[in-house]
């Protein structure tokens, strides 16, 4: 890549990437704080199997992997509006944002129904360590999508193309942690 | 502004993700009456598809094509890395 063409010249190893650089710092380091769970996750697990395939059985992986394809549907969106904003159409890419915003609510709602469907079975993150994990993880996950709730909403009313290619980056980090985060929790056993 | 991917080929992207959640769902035999462990297949099989749809996910919805091979390479071996050292703590709890 010419210097050139860098997105953002000036600001050394990061000018390659799209955004404000400073986003691409927090992806990096959340993508490294996600990682150790997944192996602290995986590491427990391997010492107490038995537990944590029979606590996986009630969770509901169809529940999750409808909530994968909202999550990358709303991926999507958002990649449909770093591409209207390029092209000038700030009214398309507000209308993308809001779509990505609404399935990016559906993603928490869905959610929420799974932990009332625990609490009201009595699981909490208290019952043992395969839900310490499962509450943990999905919900330090969900905290992610809040915030990116909230990009998505601030880069909607300040619409210029470093925003939405800032909030964009990071919608597709937590698209891209649920992704690896959803076969760990209720796929593999 | 980087060389943007194109709605074609996001659309392409986004279908070949939601086929590949489908398929790590199948391989996953969520249809089994039974909570057997899943044949050392089926487990890859996840695993493999988890890793590719990272990669799409990575090179096109977040454009990492257009950026250098440094960051490509490190931003794909960070997912490598995560699902090599799942796959070997799930191996270890199958094996041993």
């Amino acid at each position: 890549m010419s210097s050139r063409a860098l997105p953002n010249p000036g600001w050394g190893p990061l000018s390659a990437l799209p955004g404000n650089p400073l986003m691409w710092v927090l992806i990096l380091s959340e993508l490294l704080v996600f990682m150790a769970f997944f192996v602290l996750y995986i590491t427990e697990r391997a010492a107490q199997v038995a537990l944590f395939d029979a606590s996986q059985q009630h969770l509901d992986p169809l529940m999750g992997g409808l909530n994968t394809m909202v999550l990358l549907t709303s991926g999507l969106f958002v990649a449909f509006a770093v591409e209207a904003i390029a092209a000038g159409k700030v009214r398309r890419t507000r209308q993308w944002l809001g779509a990505a915003a609404g399935l990016g609510v559906l993603f928490g709602l869905i959610k929420l129904v799974e932990y009332a469907s625990k609490f009201a079975a009595g699981i909490t993150p208290e019952t043992n360590t395969f839900f310490g994990f499962y509450f943990g993880l999905t919900a330090f996950h969900f905290a992610h999508v809040l915030f990116g709730l909230i990009l998505l909403g601030l880069v909607s009313w300040r619409t210029n193309v470093e925003n939405v290619e800032t909030a964009a980056a990071f919608w597709h980090m937590v698209d891209l942690i649920w992704i690896l985060l959803y076969p760990l929790l209720y796929l593999l056993r | 502004m980087t060389l943007l991917p194109g709605q074609r080929r996001l659309l392409i992207t986004w279908a070949m993700l939601m086929v590949l959640t489908l398929v790590s769902m199948a391989s996953a035999r969520l249809d089994q009456t039974s909570w057997e462990a899943l044949p050392l297949w089926s487990a890859a099989l996840v695993l493999v598809v988890t890793g590719f749809k990272a990669q799409r996910l990575l090179m096109v919805y977040l454009n990492l094509r257009q950026s250098s091979g440094a960051w490509k390479g490190a931003f794909v071996g960070i997912i490598t890395l995560t699902l090599v050292l799942i796959s070997a703590g799930y191996l270890y709890a199958r094996l041993m």
